[in-house]
């Protein structure tokens, strides 16, 4: 009986403690939405309550008015672009890795895993000097090209991970059959590992769209910023005006948490493999 | 594996990469570190000469720059005492829990928002006059603990690292869930039945066989926390009175708007430095494995 008691009151205890984190999770992102429904007034008197008359015309006046389609867009192919160019440059990288023995592999698969540590920080000057002597400042390419590189170690990396796992018995078969390295990595590799891929895609893919540092020095021009950055510069702006604030927030994270609701299998595994293999 | 006498075959397909690495990292440390000797008379014309360690001798003067290094060094142990540890004692309760693939998702979603969204809803969160914070604290009759949080100098750095807690512990819990799921099961059994503990198994037990997981854990929060720029440039830029002040937002202010390019370049091969040997660390353990 006592014994009964106690376990029942430590499941209780755990299950309070996950629903209290369950709350703290999702409340800033539930703020986020019912304040872009809110008046200013409504705001003040209960923040935490649901809107009486939720204003969705918010959301035309942003997005049309505004102009603000046109960072939506901006992000689509921003992300877009960085995440497919990455992909194609750590499959080619991962495959060397894992499937050739060669001089200097260890040598190159360090000086890799130092990029996976380096940041925006660190580059920042060079980088913005040698866009600014190239012309690439307040470009798109200028925008694309230093991004993939903050990600393209831990895509390289991810996929060697991936890629050492593919039973040898299946390369030598393929070998045999005459398949080149090329024909190797597009008909054996990359069918094989499609689940690794799909992780890195939206990995780098949430990982570009939330990206700040490097948008913020580059992008200047509004015509060219991501949502990131227009959402800032919006914020300068207006300040105070919450509602609006929240409308773009809103804006900029339900692509993402469509993303993250459809493919939270491949999110896992991205996060974790890394990690823990 | 195949023998790499006279192929090109693995050079030719690593050479996009590594030319790519070359010229977006490895090229601009090189520079950043060749900028940091460097000085000039008028920070706007671009005449560089050489200073020697000038810059750094500036370094070890600056206050500011103390202070900046210090406010790191404070994010990296909050960032290890809040979300590490909340993110460990989530993965110990969830492992082997039915539902734990949900609060798992759950628990990871902050991790998806933008550090910038994040600092501007929990902006509104902390504000003094609809803030939900003071309100909760209403409610619940401790309405004497209400403040500005982000506007004190006393709360602020605490209360910024809590917008960076948010978006991390989650990231914390999944990788520690997986690392506990790799743990035998029959490991625990045979405690059991030697009569231990539910604490004593997770003392003698789950840390030892967490170490590479932890370690990894803890080297990537060390890193994360010396980079970090985003919360604090949208929730404070480094204010009230410099109390959250890091030396990523300085050395930006330093570049951006003063146009001190060469100290600039010093203050981030500080930080360059501090990640390089961090990662070390982690390099040793990958390649041990590898």
């Amino acid at each position: 009986m006592r014994n009964q008691l106690k376990r029942l009151a430590s499941a209780i205890g755990t299950h309070g403690f996950l629903i209290i984190f369950v709350l703290i999770s999702l409340f800033p992102v539930y703020l986020m939405f019912v304040t872009s429904l809110k008046s200013q007034a409504e705001l003040i008197q209960n923040v935490f309550a649901l809107p009486h008359d939720a204003k969705w015309d918010n959301y035309p006046l942003i997005v049309i008015q505004r102009g603000y389609y046109r960072a939506v867009i901006n992000s689509l192919l921003f992300a877009g672009s960085v995440t497919i160019i990455t992909i194609a440059l750590s499959l080619l990288a991962a495959y060397a890795f894992a499937v050739f023995d060669f001089v200097g592999r260890q040598l190159l698969f360090v000086l890799v895993l130092v990029g996976l540590m380096v940041s925006e920080v660190s580059i920042l000057i060079p980088v913005y000097q040698l866009l600014k002597s190239a012309n690439l400042l307040n470009t798109f390419v200028g925008l694309v090209l230093p991004q993939i590189a903050l990600g393209l170690s831990f895509g390289i990396f991810l996929m060697t991970t991936f890629f050492r796992e593919v039973p040898k018995d299946l390369v030598d078969a393929a070998r045999l059959d005459g398949c080149t390295d090329l024909q190797l990595l597009m008909k054996v590799m990359i069918p094989v590992g499609l689940p690794a891929i799909s992780a890195l895609a939206v990995i780098e893919f949430l990982w570009t769209w939330n990206s700040f540092f490097l948008p913020l020095v580059i992008a200047t021009k509004q015509e060219l910023m991501p949502l990131a950055v227009s959402i800032i510069d919006f914020m300068g702006r207006f300040t105070f005006n919450y509602e609006l604030v929240a409308t773009t927030c809103v804006i900029m994270f339900v692509p993402i948490l469509i993303l993250y609701i459809l493919t939270q299998r491949s999110f896992r595994r991205g996060v974790t493999m890394g990690a823990v293999k | 594996m195949i023998d790499a006498r006279g192929r090109l075959g693995p050079y030719l397909f690593l050479a996009p990469a590594i030319l790519y690495l070359g010229i977006w990292i490895y090229y601009p440390i090189a520079k950043n570190f060749y900028l940091s000797f460097l000085g000039s008379d008028s920070t706007r014309t671009g005449d560089y000469y050489f200073v020697g360690l000038e810059n750094y001798r500036k370094l070890l003067s600056d206050d500011l720059f103390h202070r900046a290094l210090l406010h790191n060094l404070a994010w990296v142990g909050l960032s290890i005492v809040i979300p590490v540890v909340i993110g460990l004692v989530l993965a110990v309760l969830l492992v082997g829990r039915r539902g734990r693939l949900f609060y798992a998702a759950v628990f990871f979603l902050p991790v998806t928002v933008a550090p910038i969204m994040a600092a501007i809803v929990w902006g509104w969160i902390y504000n003094p006059t609809f803030g939900a914070l003071n309100q909760l604290l209403d409610i619940i009759g401790l309405s004497g603990l209400s403040q500005p949080w982000l506007g004190d100098t006393g709360t602020a750095l605490v209360a910024v690292n809590m917008i960076g807690s948010w978006g991390y512990y989650g990231f914390c819990a999944l990788i520690f869930l997986a690392g506990l799921q790799s743990i035998d099961p029959e490991i625990y059994e045979a405690a059991r039945i030697d009569g231990a503990n539910s604490f004593q198994s997770f003392w003698s037990i789950t840390l030892p066989l967490l170490r590479p997981t932890l370690m990894f854990v803890i080297v990537y929060t060390i890193i994360g926390s010396m980079k970090f720029f985003d919360i604090i440039y949208v929730a404070t830029k480094g204010g009230p009175d410099n109390s959250t002040q890091i030396v990523a937002v300085y050395m930006f202010d330093l570049f951006i708007r003063q146009g001190e390019v060469t100290y600039a370049a010093a203050m981030s091969m500080v930080l360059t430095a501090i990640i390089l040997l961090m990662s070390l660390v982690v390099i040793r353990n990958v390649m041990r494995r590898a």
